[in-house]
């Protein structure tokens, strides 16, 4: 199993129907986004992508669908569905109230 | 995650898809991977490394691309699949190369499944099958219920009423039982018996039923009494009289000598909604004077002539419980309203399953015991299949280790196990099917001496079928896994060694122990259960031989149906038995209701005896009766103990008279003398009549033994259906003829039905059901026997095997032969103790429920104990004693050797 062991699981999952919000890309466009707009803080083994992509289109959340790239090669390229938009907003609420509540629990001065 | 579940319409189409176009699938996984490997790779060329260089980079970011494709895989659902067709793979090979054990398993297997599913093909007919129209289940049956009879019928005004009343159904309809009318196709064609239901107008509306051909009934033609002769018929009777000709539309047929309009055919898929008939007509109420007549009374007003079976449809939704909330309501208004019809009348409203396991009926017993007696030999088989698997996944113990170690997860080989339960199960049960087909072909033998339409309704079905996967399935998990889970255990160290493992663990014995115990504890219960019932079955014939049934015939009258009335029925009577017993041949000749054994039912009669103290809460007894005639007692030997029988001269002109039987002597008036004693009818001031003998007790069909029951003269309580018992001196069957000759002679209109020996109706009551049901039980018995038996041979014979070295070392330092033997049978001998113990107690306690059930009996029958017990201990012992002997035998140098 390959896991991402560094990020609180499900989070890739939430960062990837994020950057898919956006626009649709495929999966070497989402790796290289995931990188860059986390300021390379984010460790990813690469791989570990597709397997979280397979399972959200397996779940309905997102699709693919096999596009020529700017450069005319074939890629696949995900985009969300309208469940993915749901779950997105579902997933999104629940990460702020969490992490509003951590960020408190963390700030307790101590003494 | 909660949204996993919600929305698995979306996502079940998408694993399908994956699983149905994994070539697909697979091919566009890999051209992504490559993708984003080439994407990489060119970025790094062009941040300046070598192309090789770059390429190796890309792959090392990725993370090993066999990896996640696997990874990719399991989210796709895509392993599942191809592991369970190699394990299935895997598994068939295994069980070819073991061909003895498989054969085995599958005929253990096999045997039990198809013995419950003949069983469970009766329960499920006489219980489980919903009603052959739509939406069954919101059809519900509503009955009256009076203190003693809690399945009484309803009368037509009451019909009426509840009709009028109940708001929970959007409809309620009413049907009889099945009549018996005489059919013609036409005037000149002599009639002949048939059995028809008059329902009420509504009745296929209520119950969803389009004819297949014609219509149904209109509402007005269940208005106006006798004025709309119609009918539909019967599907199969349809097909057998006319042919399943479609122009039968608009024809008449001739019932009872009037004419009726068929105008429908009932259709293919509604039989009817008995389990055992199929009405061959349905009619209107309204015709009722026509195709029931009665002498007396009025069936359209008579509160308490009780003939009507009230079907309803729950009014969309309302809920079962406010029905049967609204039926005690109305019950409780009858009750209030009209009195007369005696206090305590309640009315309740049944569900298909709680009618068809209402507490009076032995059908569905019958299927409840024989379903639970062939699942104890699931049970037995299963328990004797987990013995073979424990110990071939012993001898497998290595393999187990190797795949451990190979690093194989453990969930993964208890797939792999259980996977290979399953297809022994699968085979087991697809054997077990065609062991059900020749049960069920067993069971079909049973048929009903009627002329009336009767149906036997067991079949092997896609219910029963479908009960055999489960069946099958679930004794996979049973049986595999004990297996799987020893498996589990393997140490993957001392497993991978070479050689026996160092197993000296009681814990793993104790399973296989418990296995046998189980095994001899249920089949002892089986077979001692079916001798039990075989012994019940012959004390009911002994019972029954207080009526001698050689050289007597039987033949069935209703003048009703060619329209005598009663005094010319009365003198039909008299002249037949006049000239039957003026025929050569006969000695004697009979009229009675309902002969002992008889199908048909006994009327009840409410009474009081006089000097009897009736219980504080009653105003009155009832007791089953019958009308017969001054022959009765003679012909049909019944002994008369004191008193007389009747006479000639009980007739209407002199005083009303009855004659009792002992129990009701010995219940009523005990030790006092019943002749010359009064029993008052309905209530005290009601009307009397004198006791003037006691009969000896007979057994009736129905009723418990030791049940009072009344014998009342034919010619002060004329009535028409009656049947006639002719004593021959020959062979009954050859004084046919001259029966027919005589009835010609009087009225060569009159059908004569059910001509038979009473033999006959012997034999079905009292030898070829109970037959059946102790083949049926006999032939458990035995299977689990000799699984048990195997059992136990197979655990001694395994012992022996495993501790040859053991045993060997023992009689090199001085164990003698006798020794050894009593150290391997002491153990088999000590688990065939335990199992007949609890065998014993199991059996006890099932011949209780089973007696009280079938038999209305309570006691317990030492003799089936003192036969089966030692039987089974001695063969049990046999068996275990077999395997001892040959480690008894055995070299100890070779024992010791023999690593």
């Amino acid at each position: 199993m390959s896991k991402p062991t560094d990020l609180v699981q499900g989070t890739l999952d939430l960062l990837i129907l994020k950057i898919l919000a956006l626009q649709p890309l495929h999966g070497w466009a989402i790796s290289r986004r995931l990188k860059t707009l986390s300021n390379d803080v984010l460790q990813v083994s690469e791989g570990s992508l597709y397997p979280a992509l397979h399972k959200l289109e397996q779940e309905g959340w997102i699709t693919a669908e096999w596009k020529t790239t700017e450069n005319n090669r074939r890629a696949k390229f995900y985009s969300l569905t309208r469940h993915g938009r749901r779950q997105l907003e579902s997933e999104t609420a629940s990460w702020i109230t969490l992490s509003a509540a951590i960020t408190q629990v963390v700030r307790l001065s101590e003494g | 995650m909660a949204m996993r579940v919600a929305h698995w319409w979306l996502t079940v189409p998408l694993r399908l898809r994956s699983l149905f176009s994994r070539r697909r699938v697979e091919r566009e996984m890999d051209e992504e991977i490559r993708f984003h490997i080439e994407q990489k790779t060119e970025e790094g060329i062009a941040a300046g490394l070598a192309p090789d260089a770059a390429r190796a980079a890309a792959l090392r970011a990725f993370g090993g691309v066999a990896q996640q494709q696997e990874a990719i895989r399991d989210t796709r659902g895509l392993n599942w699949l191809t592991d369970f067709v190699a394990d299935v793979r895997y598994a068939i090979r295994g069980l070819r190369r073991a061909g003895g054990l498989t054969v085995f398993v599958v005929l253990a297997l096999a045997l039990g499944i198809g013995l419950t599913a003949a069983a469970f093909s009766m329960l499920d007919s006489v219980v489980f099958r919903p009603y052959p129209v739509p939406q069954p289940e919101r059809v519900l049956t509503l009955m009256s219920a009076s203190r003693d009879n809690p399945f009484d019928s309803f009368s037509y005004r009451e019909f009426r009423d509840i009709a009028a009343a109940a708001r929970s159904f959007s409809g309620v309809a009413a049907a009889t039982g099945l009549v018996t009318v005489g059919y013609a196709p036409d005037a000149r064609t002599l009639p002949r018996v048939r059995g028809a239901m008059l329902v009420s107008g509504d009745y296929f509306r209520v119950l969803g039923v389009e004819p297949r051909i014609g219509r149904s009934f209109r509402p007005d033609e269940d208005q106006i009494p006798d004025r709309t002769p119609v009918v539909v018929l019967g599907r199969d009777f349809w097909k057998h009289e006319f042919a399943a000709d479609p122009g039968v539309v608009g024809r008449t047929i001739r019932l009872n000598g009037r004419e009726f309009t068929v105008v429908g055919v009932a259709p293919e898929r509604f039989p009817g909604m008995n389990v055992f008939s199929n009405p061959d007509l349905y009619a209107p109420l309204a015709m009722a004077n026509v195709l029931m007549p009665r002498p007396t009374g009025d069936f359209f007003e008579d509160r308490d002539d009780r003939r009507l079976v009230l079907r309803a449809r729950l009014a969309p939704g309302a809920p079962v419980a406010a029905a049967k909330s609204e039926m005690a309501v109305i019950a409780r208004g009858f009750e209030r309203d009209h009195p007369e019809s005696g206090g305590g009348r309640r009315a309740a409203a049944y569900t298909q399953v709680e009618l068809r396991t209402r507490a009076d009926d032995i059908n569905w017993k019958f299927g409840v015991v024989f379903t639970v007696l062939a699942l104890a030999v699931v049970l037995v088989a299963c328990t004797n299949v987990a013995g073979l698997l424990l110990s071939r996944a012993r001898a497998r113990t290595r393999e187990m280790a190797v795949r451990l170690a190979l690093g194989a997860g453990r969930s993964r080989v208890i797939r792999m196990m259980l996977t290979e339960s399953l297809v022994l199960a699968l085979l087991g049960g697809a054997a077990g099917v065609g062991v059900g087909f020749v049960g069920i072909e067993l069971l079909r033998t049973f048929s009903l001496p009627t002329e009336l339409p009767s149906a036997v309704p067991f079949r092997m079905d896609v219910r029963v079928l479908g009960a055999c996967l489960v069946l099958a399935v679930s004794s996979a998990f049973v049986f595999g896994l004990a297996p799987a889970l020893q498996s589990l255990r393997t140490d993957i160290v001392s497993g991978l060694k070479e050689g026996e493992v160092g197993e000296t663990g009681r814990r793993r014995m104790w399973g296989r122990n418990a296995l046998v115990v189980a095994q001899v504890a249920i089949s002892l219960t089986l077979v001692t259960v079916s001798f039990l019932m075989a012994r019940s079955f012959a004390a009911l014939v002994t019972e029954n031989a207080a009526v001698p049934k050689d050289q007597l015939l039987m033949a069935r009258f209703n003048p009703a149906l060619v329209r005598y009335d009663l005094d010319r029925a009365q003198r039909f009577y008299a002249q037949l038995i006049e000239r039957l017993a003026a025929t050569p041949g006969v000695t004697g000749a009979a009229l009675t209701r309902n002969p002992p054994l008889g199908l048909g039912n006994y009327d009840r009669i409410a009474l009081i005896p006089d000097g009897f103290d009736l219980p504080p809460d009653r105003d009155h007894l009832t007791v089953p009766s019958d009308v017969v005639d001054e022959g009765y007692f003679a012909t049909l030997g019944i002994a008369i103990r004191r008193g007389r029988g009747f006479r000639a001269a009980d007739d209407t002109t002199a005083p009303r008279v009855a004659v009792v039987n002992e129990a009701f002597a010995a219940r009523y008036w005990p030790g006092r003398e019943a002749v010359g004693r009064l029993i008052h009818f309905e209530r005290r001031g009601g009307e009397v009549v004198e006791v003037v003998g006691v009969a000896a007790d007979v057994h009736r069909e129905g009723l418990r033994k030791g049940t009072p029951f009344l014998y009342l003269p034919y010619a002060q309580r004329p009535a028409s259906g009656m049947i006639v018992m002719v004593k021959t001196a020959g062979p009954p069957l050859e004084m046919t003829d001259a029966l027919r000759g005589v009835v010609r002679g009087l009225d060569p209109d009159l059908p004569v039905s059910e001509l038979r020996t009473y033999a006959d109706l012997y034999r079905f009551a009292l030898v070829d059901g109970p037959a059946i049901a102790i083949r049926l039980t006999g032939i458990m018995g035995g299977v689990a026997l000799m699984l048990a038996i195997a059992g136990l041979y197979g655990l001694v014979a395994y012992n022996v095997s495993r501790r040859t070295r053991e045993i060997g070392i023992r009689m090199a330092i001085g164990a003698t032969p006798r020794d050894i033997l009593e150290l391997v049978t002491g153990q088999g001998l000590r688990l065939v103790a335990i199992g007949t113990v609890i065998g014993l107690a199991l059996s006890l306690a099932v011949e209780r429920l089973m007696k009280a059930a079938l038999f209305q009996d309570a006691g317990v029958d030492p003799v089936a104990y003192l036969v089966v017990v030692p039987a089974l201990a001695a063969v049990t012992l046999l068996a275990a004693w077999l395997p001892a002997r040959r480690a008894a035998r055995i070299a100890p140098t070779e024992a010791l050797r023999c690593e």
